[in-house]
């Protein structure tokens, strides 16, 4: 498989992929290195953080009074911020990329958020568990999640005062998109998912005289239905197959649709919903490596974050700060914006995120200053412009240079960029780093992620 | 807008931008002698519940409707012997009672759409309930009248769909001290200024060197503008009135920025409803009442116009969970120091006569709003904007 084409999957498939990684790769065939990329995210490993003042906690003790239970949410609500930074962690050190990069996807799928830290981190793991499995199994299992009982209102649907929330949810969101149902259809599957509940520990609970046993009219059928059933019904619609894949196809392959090809990958998942074979068919496509896909897609500010890691490996040492960086750039895993999670793209650049892009990676790799000196030239003029600058927050992070080093020993320093960058350079941009007196292949790394073309992958 | 005064705004504009520190000198005349007219939107995100927020305290169908979540007349704030105010919204009334407020009831669209995701996208594009439009109505009034980014700021650190237009976005600008310092870094400013258009523009690349190069010069134009005025009233602690208090900062220094967005969200309130929306309310009228005293402190409150507005009502009932579902029409506020018809501008609509979900029928569409402002404040052509024709109202 060639260079580029390996590099492009693992940023589409994965977070990206080093020289020395890719070297094993570049003999053997698409289909093997695509199965391979499966066969290494076969494992699920959960995400599991320390929460030992939960793990035996039990519900009197939670709200033995208010104040106990106000001081129990504000450590949970901590534990849910380092589930963040552990999740930032896993993904960038994961074997499991791909798996990974699934999770990541469902999370803005099926989006909720939760301040109870035991239900988020069991929702985060059934997104990881599932991430490749049956889409069917996948929703269902959601459905009963208590994050998502509780965010889009589950437990307040009840047999005489249904609430909509979750059915409309269900259908725009997760399973039809807007326009492939009616009022109607949303005012009886309310009903049939009438009912669900969860107890402390976590546990889906199916709460009998809550449910409506009533029959229920819903896309031109009728039955006593419940929520498994509506599921069922609504996956019987081709309509819910496209749905998936055009979200896919526009996540991993262009946000320009293709129709036809979306059409194709839609027959293949349509036969039994299998995530892992929808995805292989489509990372195995010619089409999928067409120039016209790679290096076009802007990074998400989790990519940015983590990407930057497969090139030299960050660990961020402060919760707060690794909070703080998706803050600023406008996604902060488990915190989405709201059900229709975020909206990608060129939604992610503003004046102030694209700034903040750019200067992500000389604020964790070189104390915030990027070289411009350009050969032969040997004043330094960019040392004033850091004179001047008051004690910036320092992000305090590990950064494994050895393992860059390591890595990129093989790669001669004029060709760093066609290993850092995705996509062509912009031929004046090119011809100022082609100024530049590139004397150390760690600086040049550096200046090669401050450009706008290090966005892109 | 006539020639002359076109020609007038549009040389004091220009000059401001190349001598920025002068800035400060300028404002002042600026803003009396243009009568430089600036639109602050703000929006309620999540569905404000407008029947508990402007009250039709004698109507039973309404106690009915909400028995438990219903706000007794004891505790509004009376207008008009028929609608009562929130009792958070206290500093609205002193608006209203000086002739500073229109309350517009029952704005919508038909066939409403209650998804938030969906509604936000048809109130920020201006669409029809079922047409998916990619612009936003300001995006496209920067497009169309060949402004700059820095005419519309949303004061946010990301941009809505609102601001977005075809060929030109408006800018997200939280704090404009750290967006200006973050501009002059000398390698990018390097990569800026060596960075060849050859037909990029239309990609995701050239998009992000356009708004680099953007960035960079309305970056300076904004921080050396707006660090000539800091304001002396005391806001509310809390990030609706920080943004509230940089727009302030930002009109009283005279920069040249038409339209500013602002946002408050939570107000998806589906269950226990009392209390979370009386302190959405405070968070929202505290704000406004310091926002307009700042701008009356530099005589540019008469120049401005504020209008706040949700995505969609809610539910005329009330739910299991003492909260409400999503729903259609709602009221719309218009805050301002030169209205023509302040108070209550139109009856509330029926609360027995609901549409098939339950929820109260829209007689004024939002785009009529949208078309008013456009021609009759902002002094633009509103059909280009809008696509559509809509007859303006007279509130201004």
């Amino acid at each position: 498989m060639k260079k580029e084409h390996i590099q492009h999957l693992y940023w589409r498939a994965a977070f990206g992929i080093n020289p020395k990684a890719m070297q094993s790769l570049l003999d053997k065939s698409r289909k093997s290195v695509v199965d391979l990329l499966f066969y290494e995210s076969s494992n699920y490993i959960p995400l599991k953080i320390d929460t030992p003042e939960f793990d035996t906690l039990t519900f009197e003790e939670f709200n033995e009074t208010k104040k106990i239970h106000r001081a129990y949410i504000e450590k949970s609500k901590l534990k849910v911020k380092e589930l963040n930074h552990e999740w930032i962690h896993k993904m960038s050190f994961s074997n499991e990329t791909l798996r990974e990069k699934m999770t990541l996807f469902w999370a803005n799928h099926f989006v909720c958020q939760d301040r109870f830290i035991l239900y988020i981190q069991k929702f985060n793991n059934t997104l990881r568990q599932n991430a490749l499995g049956n889409f069917k199994d996948f929703v269902k299992a959601i459905s009963k999640e208590p994050t998502m009982i509780d965010y889009l209102d589950l437990k307040q649907n009840r047999k005489n005062k249904p609430n909509e929330n979750f059915a409309r949810e269900l259908f725009e969101l997760f399973t039809l998109g807007v326009g492939n149902y009616s009022e109607n259809d949303i005012k009886e599957s309310a009903k049939a998912f009438t009912g669900y509940n969860y107890n402390f520990e976590g546990d889906f609970v199916f709460n009998e005289k809550q449910h409506n046993y009533d029959f229920k009219h819903v896309f031109d059928k009728a039955g006593r239905y419940d929520g498994d059933d509506i599921i069922d019904i609504v996956l019987e619609q081709k309509q819910c197959a496209r749905f998936i894949c055009t979200k896919l196809y526009s996540y991993f392959v262009n946000s320009t649709l293709n129709q036809a090809h979306i059409e194709d990958m839609t027959d293949v998942f349509y036969s039994d919903y299998h995530i892992e074979t929808v995805l292989k068919y489509m990372f195995t496509q010619d089409w999928f490596y067409s120039p016209e896909h790679i290096g076009t897609k802007i990074k998400s500010p989790v990519e940015l974050i983590v990407g930057m890691s497969q090139i030299v490996p960050v660990t961020f040492k402060e919760t707060e700060q690794v909070l703080g960086i998706q803050k600023m750039l406008g996604q902060i895993l488990l915190y989405p914006p709201n059900v229709a999670g975020w909206k990608g793209g060129k939604n992610w650049i503003d004046s102030n995120t694209l700034m903040l892009r750019l200067k992500l990676p000389s604020a964790l790799l070189s104390d915030g200053k990027i070289d411009t000196k350009v050969k032969g030239d040997f004043y330094d003029s960019f040392s004033k412009y850091y004179e001047n600058r008051k004690g910036n927050t320092k992000i305090k992070a590990f950064i494994d240079w050895d393992i860059f080093k390591t890595n990129y020993e093989e790669v001669e320093i004029e060709d760093l960029n066609n290993y850092v960058l995705q996509s062509p350079i912009n031929k004046g941009t090119l011809n100022y780093l082609n100024r530049l007196s590139k004397t150390s292949k760690l600086d040049y790394c550096v200046q090669l992620m401050s450009i706008p073309e290090y966005q892109m992958c | 807008m006539d020639r002359r005064k076109f020609i007038k705004n549009s040389s004091l504009a220009s000059s401001l931008f190349l001598v920025p520190s002068f800035v400060n000198a300028f404002s002042q005349m600026v803003t009396s002698e243009t009568g430089y007219k600036r639109l602050v939107i703000i929006q309620l995100s999540g569905g404000n519940d407008g029947l508990n927020t402007l009250v039709p305290f004698r109507n039973d169908d309404y106690y009915r409707a909400r028995p438990t979540i219903g706000l007794k007349k004891e505790g509004l704030i009376n207008l008009d012997n028929e609608l009562g105010l929130h009792s958070s919204l206290r500093p609205l009334k002193d608006l209203y009672d000086q002739g500073y407020l229109t309350i517009i009831n029952n704005v919508g669209y038909p066939n409403p759409n209650r998804s938030h995701f969906r509604a936000t996208d048809i109130w920020q594009t201006a669409s029809d309930s079922n047409q998916y439009l990619q612009t936003g109505w300001i995006g496209r009034y920067l497009d169309h009248f060949n402004q700059k980014p820095d005419a519309a700021i949303e004061l946010d650190e990301s941009l809505s769909l609102a601001l977005k237009g075809d060929k030109l976005n408006g800018m997200a600008i939280k704090n404009p001290a750290l967006l200006y310092k973050t501009t002059q870094d000398p390698y990018l400013k390097n990569v800026s200024k060596h960075y060849q258009d050859n037909h990029l523009n239309e990609h995701n690349l050239g998009y992000l060197y356009k708004t680099l190069i953007d960035t960079k010069s309305s970056a300076r134009y904004i921080y050396e503008t707006s660090k000539t005025y800091s304001s002396n009233i005391d806001y509310p602690k809390h990030d609706f009135s920080k943004q509230l208090k940089t727009t302030a900062q930002f009109i009283n220094s005279g920069l040249n920025t038409k339209v500013y967005y602002a946002s408050l969200t939570g107000f998806d309130t589906h269950i226990y409803q009392l209390n979370k929306h009386k302190r959405l309310l405070k968070v929202y009228a505290d704000g406004m009442k310091a926002f307009v005293k700042d701008l009356q402190s530099k005589d540019s409150f008469k120049d401005t116009l504020i209008l706040t507005f949700s995505e969609f009502g809610r539910r005329v009932n009330q739910n299991s969970g003492n909260g409400t579902d999503h729903g259609s029409a709602n009221t719309l506020f218009v805050i301002g120091g030169d209205l023509k018809k302040p108070g209550v501008y139109n009856n509330l609509a029926s609360l027995s006569d609901l549409d098939n979900n339950g929820d109260m029928k829209f007689e004024i569409d939002f785009r009529t709003i949208y078309a008013t402002v456009l021609k009759k404040w902002l002094h633009v052509n509103d059909q280009v904007i809008l696509n559509k024709s809509f007859e303006p109202l007279d509130f201004i």
